[in-house]
């Protein structure tokens, strides 16, 4: 039955122009990105050669790579997640899923893995852009890795987000707002915190605080189960939501 | 016979907020039949086929498809069940082939290549089957509706107000759908028009403030006429009631007569006595049914609540 939900939802979102203008545009962003970031690695190459451990193409390329493009699906997922949900209640189509014979569990996972796929295709991109590097120098393979791994756990944790926001409200707008207001505060929470010494509740809360080390190279499995627990958090919840609906609670 | 039941209701109770908004409904709905639901609006029709068809949970009572209980095996309970709800849910994006192949997988039928051709050909919608939704009229679309509410054989079909904002000529051919539809599954729908509930249904069930305040069948139901004739003799009355299919015939007033019929096809052999005796017919006129009086009477005062 999932797959049946995630036709409709590549269906939705692939015959309209919407997504591919948000893919195209992320796609020219990124791609602007990484060309100013080559050419600044170029510029500074003097320099870093009198450096006695001078860092890499992956530091000073693949790292502010991933969090331009993590800043970039704080905007996306907003506006790829609206309408998952929200979309169908105003449309009213909502009731075609709930009348048929589809878990609710079925129906999250099915629209969850809708927006995951569509912006896997930007973590696709980002992916070959940074393995395009290897052709002209030596990569550090971990770091990337961790990197990419950073960039997936981050999406699916977005995603869920939108996904939850969808299922609380009847217009899409709205939707958009409350995921983008969420993802913004998970992303800044620790910047009141970030020159103590000590991790505040806010340090542990933020996204950008579990994201950075992993996009440095640092994995952690605090940071992969912070992504892991956000994730599942939000789509236990969006099921709560739309059960919590149909008990007309 | 009680094989033969489709579709229970017992004691369905269902709150919003604070407001008690369907109060212990009961109902049964056997193969064949065609069940409308009739009620002022907020009387709660809605929310009981809302209930019926498994959107929404009831806070007391059972919901039984075909014997599965909906709320301890929905799954197999849902795949028994056609709705409609009373704004058709469409895709516009999408061709109404498209659209019906994805309610067939999503009811998992076996062979969807062959459902959706006949779906499409029991709503007369081959012609439209591949242009996208948007694209199709008002009427086109609530027969898409009803496409993707049969597309899986359902044995229980629930509509919900399925010809509202049809022109004449929908309309009648919606209400053919669902009498043909009946033939051989259980239908219950929700209307305002008591005339569209008396000429698709079998069984009428009239809600107020949440509860069945009137349930009686159709099939009986009798018709009553108002004639207009020059002629004002009491052999008008004598050949009325000589009349197959008429149950009586009652002077009103010089020239005017009241006729009760078994059903609206014997006004014609009414009209066609009344022609060819030469008694100058200048006006029939069907007056208000039991069901019209019936309706009036259980809602009288309520129309501003």
């Amino acid at each position: 039955m999932i797959r049946v939900v995630l036709r409709r939802e590549w269906h939705g979102f692939f015959r309209g122009p919407s997504a591919w203008l948000v893919l195209a545009l992320v796609q020219f962003l990124v791609a602007f990105q990484f060309l100013s970031l080559i050419e600044q690695f170029e510029a500074a190459l003097p320099r870093l050669a009198r450096l006695a451990q001078a860092p890499g193409l992956t530091e000073l390329v693949v790292q502010p790579l991933m969090m331009m493009v993590a800043m970039l699906l704080l905007f996306v997922v907003p506006m790829l997640s609206m309408s998952a949900i929200a979309g169908e209640r105003r449309s009213n189509t909502l009731c075609l899923w709930q009348s048929a014979p589809i878990s609710l569990r079925a129906l999250v996972l099915g629209k969850w893995l809708g927006i995951v796929s569509v912006l896997a295709l930007i973590w696709l991109s980002t992916a070959l852009l940074c393995l395009t590097l290897a052709w002209g120098t030596e990569l550090d393979w971990k770091a990337l890795f961790s990197a990419l791994l950073g960039l997936a756990l981050l999406i699916l944790a977005t995603s869920a987000i939108g996904l939850f926001f969808s299922t609380l409200a009847s217009l899409p707008a709205l939707a958009a707002l409350g995921s983008f207001t969420c993802l913004l505060f998970l992303w800044v929470c620790d910047w009141s915190g970030q020159f103590d010494d000590a991790p505040t509740v806010f340090t542990r809360l933020s996204m950008m605080a579990h994201f950075q080390p992993l996009a440095r190279g640092l994995m952690d499995t605090a940071d992969i189960g912070y992504f892991l627990v956000l994730t599942l958090g939000a789509l236990l919840s969006s099921i709560w939501r739309l059960d919590g609906e149909r008990r007309a609670l | 016979m009680s094989a033969d039941i489709l579709l229970e209701a017992r004691g369905l109770s269902c709150v919003y907020g604070r407001r008690l908004v369907v109060d212990g409904l009961s109902l049964q709905l056997r193969r064949g039949e065609c069940l409308g639901l009739l009620g002022l609006n907020g009387a709660g029709k809605s929310t009981v086929l809302k209930l019926l068809s498994g959107v929404l949970a009831p806070h007391a009572g059972e919901v039984l498809i075909d014997g599965v209980n909906l709320a301890r095996r929905p799954l197999r309970g849902k795949r028994q069940l056609g709705y409609l709800p009373d704004v058709p849910p469409l895709y516009p994006d999408m061709t109404v082939q498209e659209f019906l192949l994805l309610c067939a997988d999503l009811h998992a039928v076996p062979a969807p290549a062959q459902a959706v051709p006949e779906a499409l050909h029991r709503c007369d919608l081959q012609e439209v089957g591949g242009r996208l939704i948007r694209h199709l009229s008002k009427g086109y679309q609530q027969r898409v509706g009803i496409a993707q509410a049969i597309v899986h054989q359902p044995a229980v079909l629930v509509l919900d107000e399925p010809t509202v904002g049809l022109d004449p000529r929908q309309l009648f051919e919606v209400r053919q759908l669902v009498r043909a539809l009946a033939r051989d599954r259980a239908v219950i729908f929700s209307s305002h028009q008591l005339r569209e509930v008396e000429h698709t249904c079998t069984r009428v069930v009239m809600l107020h403030g949440g509860r069945i305040v009137h349930e009686s069948s159709l099939l009986q139901s009798a018709i009553v006429f108002q004639l207009r004739l020059r002629e004002a003799g009491p052999q008008v009355a004598q050949a009325l009631a000589a009349l197959s299919g008429v149950l009586k015939a009652e002077a009103l007033d010089v020239g005017d007569w009241q006729v009760t019929v078994e059903d609206a096809a014997v006004s014609e052999r009414v009209a066609a006595c009344v022609v060819a005796a030469g008694w100058g017919l200048r006006e029939l006129r069907r007056l208000e049914t039991p069901l019209e009086q019936t309706f009036l009477a259980l809602t009288a005062g309520d129309e501003a609540a």
